[in-house]
């Protein structure tokens, strides 16, 4: 057994101070809203973490997830002890290629079988495995070999976590969730398009703190950041209450600030944090930034009736749909006067 | 016809008062009645009544314009609740979704009970006067669907006594009270001598014809001189005909078609064989409605004659000065019979011979085309069993016209005319309705040639 | 398909499509049967004349009556501008509607639609007491009045709900609003509710006889 040093150990090493430790484990686990006597456990825990390994898989994914959490501005505290997990496998960061990258998943995977934790981003094409291969290996192939001795998965932004973009509307190549192929090891979805860089590592924080899943709401997501709606959150929402809204993209309303419900904004049905912890180190979010809600983080959200169309638009079926309704109300209209008239002629004849 | 001989009006301790009866005409069985109904309700059952009777909401209103229901309290008289078999049968059998209501058993069948039950509903608290008509949102003309389903309770044998015995004479005698035309032109003769007028019978042309209601023949005869007094004033071609002079339709009343065609037609042929320009119709209410507005429609086509309710008659003449009276210096109130004014449309013309007729005229509070029915039409007058009720809901009309202070209380309807009569002696009232018509005609001047 | 995609998708249609069905099967079943043709002279009215005027004025009681109908007027009045405050004045609602027919108009703030609501509902819960206790209405209401009663007021209840919560998501809150509405819409011409269009033709009708006969509208 290689002396693997502890997470605590590394930190020592790299000069973070145990007050600065103590910090960070003191905002974790007030975002994670556990109580103030958990802090001294997280932080034990944390210290005590040998390295561990994760193995990130890629499929079917754009690459933004990665990008999200690889692009905090400085490196901060969340990035270092990213640095600090043994990240045995990743396509976009890992230096080896090729057969090299193979084998040190493989290696990962016997060193740690039982205790790795598999992290996904991307959806699996169940249409055709070749619509996405790693060195040679379907997708659907690799994720079930790795999955098979990890003590958790998580599956990071909405492609992993429900279908995402390359499941939307007409989902050419058959694309399905971690969620709807794994089944029998524990899964936490965190979604989002891409999902925030501090829920990606609170959550792990967490798992590997307490070792068990969060508090997970019907879609697998923690609640701890998945239980309000943007809506519930949102700065705006006084101007929705008043019902002020900007009708259209840079007009006075938009430019006023107010409410964004008429151009499309999902946020009464999107279930984030992004109006509480928002991006890039908390400057700012979408709407803050003038543009509704898409909605990123729910199941579909490609395909829920259009990004600029508000929630309460309807879809009461075609014109086609609508002028063949009235036609048949025509015809039953017609027939139940003339059954009508029938019937009276023949009353009229019986008296 | 005073009741102060016995108290029927108190409550008593030992005697129950008696049940209403429900009369029968005929010996069909129960079942046969059921079906002649049905069949009767169903003529009528086009798009004017599918239109009325699928539109009701229940509100309730209606009940709020019925003087049966102001006057007792009792919702039974709520006008839409009168048609209830009749909404009931179209609702089963010609209505949008009858199929679907009698697959699913969602309507009955109308029965015996119902019909009878309803008779009193539909008789004897009905005047067919019109106001529920006025006040129901949805704009359903209730009134008239009164007088549809009469149709069916008529072939169903389900008419009161009375009234039945009344229509059945007018159809067979030509009148309700039994006037022949012997009668009648004895009776005139009468007035011819009475008034020293000169009265025309049975010419052979005219350009009007006059009719005139038997009760005002038997009752009001004065009636007929004060017609031909008139008509000479204003030098017309006129004539009284023994072949057509019956103006009250006993047949629309009770609810026969074929005896409310008979009746206006002996009207339509005589004014047709004396070449009339113009069918004069005498002091009656529902006379106005049977050949002014249904006429025509029983004739087939457009009829080939106007026509005019006296008081309309009297308006255009007095206001082209071809009539002039002299003023009464009298206070006087009017009661716009329903026929003729509210459902009849003709209102204005008794204000206009009144603003030439008398110096004080007063309109009763709520009155015009909203005035209380005076309870007596629709023949319900002829119903004695609902005698009791008529001169409760007559109290409503009381108070109106007490409200006035008015001398004098002028109405042009004999039907009325006969109410207020009779309810006057109930009461004991200081007023009774007098004739409009007669009035003018006792102070007419002679009009410059 | 969750509830909610449920309820806006295919439930909404087929609710539509019942209710376009369901509405001109009612109308025309009635409209095409005998008509009768007046050949009376008329006066001076023209019918059409006559029958928009009572369409209008219908809508109002003639003064004579008002003191007798006043407690059915108020009620009457005040259910249904409330409904149609809350329908057509209240912006989600809004949006809703120019999606399907392109056309925005102003909204209210979502407090006063609130508080419109909340009367709306008042005021059904005094109608159904009085249909319940008024001798007249006691006897004439059926079935039809009673559920007709909870079908066009459930919609406002479960409206009123979603900004309370009561701690179910806002999304299944939504859902049986929405269905509620689906529910409203397939009953509507099965029932007294039918009154929205039936009204034109009955008053119509009513305006054109009197106004040929130059009688009051």
């Amino acid at each position: 057994m290689k002396d693997i040093p502890t997470l605590g150990d590394i930190l020592q090493a790299r000069g973070v101070s145990r007050r600065g430790f103590l910090k960070y484990c003191s905002a974790t686990a007030s975002l994670l809203a556990l109580p103030p006597a958990m802090v001294p456990r997280l932080a034990n825990a944390l210290e005590q973490t040998r390295r561990p390994s994760v193995i990130w898989l890629s499929f079917q994914e754009c690459t933004g997830c990665t990008e999200s959490l690889t692009r905090s501005s400085s490196p901060t505290l969340e990035g270092l002890i990213f640095d600090t997990i043994s990240l045995d496998y990743h396509h976009t960061l890992q230096a080896a290629a090729g057969e090299a990258a193979e084998a040190a998943r493989h290696a990962a995977m016997e060193e740690n079988n039982g205790n790795y934790l598999v992290l996904v981003d991307g959806s699996i094409p169940l249409g055709n495995p070749g619509f996405s291969t790693i060195a040679g290996m379907s997708n659907y192939d690799m994720l079930m070999e790795t999955v098979e001795g990890a003590a958790a998965v998580v599956a990071i932004g909405s492609c992993a976590a429900f279908g995402g973009i390359p499941g939307a509307n007409p989902n050419p190549t058959g694309a399905v969730s971690v969620r709807d192929l794994i089944k029998d090891k524990p899964v936490i979805n965190v979604p989002g398009c891409p999902p925030i860089p501090m829920v990606i590592t609170a959550v792990l924080a967490q798992y590997l703190t307490f070792g068990q899943l969060p508090e997970l709401d019907r879609h697998g997501r923690p609640m701890a950041f998945f239980g309000q709606t943007i809506h519930d959150r949102c700065y705006r929402r006084p101007f929705y209450d008043q019902g002020k809204f900007a009708e259209t993209f840079d007009d006075e309303g938009a430019r006023k600030g107010w409410c964004l419900f008429k151009l499309g904004c999902k946020g009464p049905i999107t279930y984030n944090a992004c109006a509480t912890m928002k991006w890039n180190d908390g400057t700012s979010f979408p709407i803050e930034a003038g543009h509704p809600c898409l909605g990123c983080s729910e199941p579909g959200f490609w395909d829920k009736g259009g990004f600029y169309n508000a929630v309460s638009t309807g879809d009461i079926g075609s014109g086609k749909a609508l002028a063949g309704a009235a036609a048949a109300g025509v015809v039953l209209g017609a027939t139940a006067a003339a059954m009508s008239r029938a019937r009276r002629k023949k009353t009229m004849k019986e008296g | 016809m005073s009741s102060n001989q016995f108290d029927l009006e108190s409550k008593r301790l030992s005697i129950k008062e008696p049940e209403i009866r429900y009369d029968k005409q005929g010996d069909l069985s129960d079942e046969e009645r059921v079906q002649k109904a049905m069949a009767n309700f169903a003529k009528d059952f086009g798009s004017t009544a599918a239109v009325y009777l699928d539109s009701c909401i229940h509100c309730g209103m209606c009940a709020d314009a019925c003087h049966y229901y102001v006057a007792t309290g009792d919702p039974k008289y709520t006008p839409i609740w009168k048609l209830e078999p009749f909404k009931q049968a179209y609702k089963r059998e010609v209505g949008p979704f009858a199929l679907i209501y009698r697959l699913l058993g969602l309507k009955k069948k109308v029965t015996a009970e119902q019909l009878q039950e309803w008779q009193h509903l539909i008789y004897d608290s009905c005047t067919v006067c019109g106001r529920c008509s006025l006040i129901c949102p949805m704009g359903i003309d209730i009134a008239s669907l009164v007088a549809m389903a009469r149709n069916g309770m008529f072939e169903a044998g389900l008419v009161p006594h009375e009234l039945h015995a009344v229509a059945e004479r007018a159809e067979v005698d030509g009148s309700p009270l039994g006037v022949t035309p012997k009668l009648f032109e004895e009776r005139l003769e009468w007035m011819e001598d009475e008034h020293e007028v000169t009265i025309n019978i049975d010419e052979e042309q005219a350009d009007v014809l006059a009719v005139i209601s038997s009760i005002e023949i038997q009752k009001y005869p004065d009636a007929m001189a004060a017609t031909a007094k008139i008509l000479n004033a204003a030098r017309e071609s006129w004539t009284f005909r023994t072949d057509g002079f019956e103006a009250t339709n006993f047949g629309m009343m009770s609810g026969n078609v074929e005896w409310q065609k008979n009746t206006s037609m002996r009207i339509i042929d005589a004014a047709i064989k004396v070449g009339a320009k113009l069918v004069l119709l005498p002091e009656c209410g529902h006379a106005y409605m049977a050949l002014r507005w249904m006429g025509a429609n029983i004739y087939g086509k457009p009829l080939p004659f106007k026509v005019q309710h006296i008081s309309e008659y009297l308006a255009d003449s007095l206001n082209s000065g071809k009539l002039k009276v002299k003023k009464v210096d009298k206070s006087v109130t009017f009661h716009d019979p329903c026929q003729i004014s509210r459902r009849g449309g003709a209102t204005q013309a008794p204000r206009d011979v009144l603003k030439h007729l008398c110096t004080d005229y007063r309109e009763m509070p709520g009155g015009g085309d909203y005035n209380w029915c005076c309870g007596g039409g629709g023949g319900v007058v002829t119903i004695l069993r609902a005698d009791k009720l008529r001169y409760k809901v007559f109290k409503l009309k009381m108070e109106q016209v007490e409200a006035t202070e008015a001398d004098t209380l002028l109405s042009s309807c004999s039907n009325c005319r006969q109410n207020f009569d009779d309810c006057q002696s109930h009461y004991d009232w200081k007023y009774t309705a007098e004739s409009l018509l007669e009035l003018v005609a006792e102070n007419l001047e002679e009009a410059n040639a | 398909m969750n509830l909610l995609e449920f309820a806006r998708g295919p439930a909404l249609q087929v609710a539509v499509y019942i209710f376009i069905i369901g509405s001109l099967w009612r109308l025309l079943g009635i409209l095409w049967l005998q008509k009768k043709r007046d050949f009376s002279e008329r006066r001076n009215g023209r019918k059409i004349r006559g029958a928009l005027k009572v369409i209008w004025n219908r809508a109002f009681t003639a003064p004579v009556f008002r003191e007798a109908t006043k407690h059915a007027r108020f009620m009457g009045y005040t259910l249904h501008i409330g409904l149609f405050v809350t329908v057509f004045l209240f912006i989600p609602h809004i949006v809703f509607f120019k999606g399907l027919i392109g056309i925005d108009w102003p909204g209210l703030p979502n407090n006063v639609i609130f508080f419109v609501g909340v009367i709306t509902v008042g005021v059904g819960v005094a109608i159904l007491i009085r249909r319940m206790t008024h001798p007249v209405l006691r006897l004439i209401s059926n079935f039809d009045d009673y559920f007709s009663w909870l079908v066009t007021l459930l919609p406002v209840i479960t409206g009123l709900i979603m900004p309370i919560r009561f701690g179910v998501r806002w999304e299944t809150l939504l859902a049986i609003h929405i269905l509620s509405v689906a529910l409203l819409l397939i009953w509507i011409p099965f029932s007294k509710l039918s009154h929205a269009f039936l009204l034109i033709v009955s008053r119509g009708t009513t305006g054109a006889i009197l106004e040929r006969r130059g009688a009051r509208t």
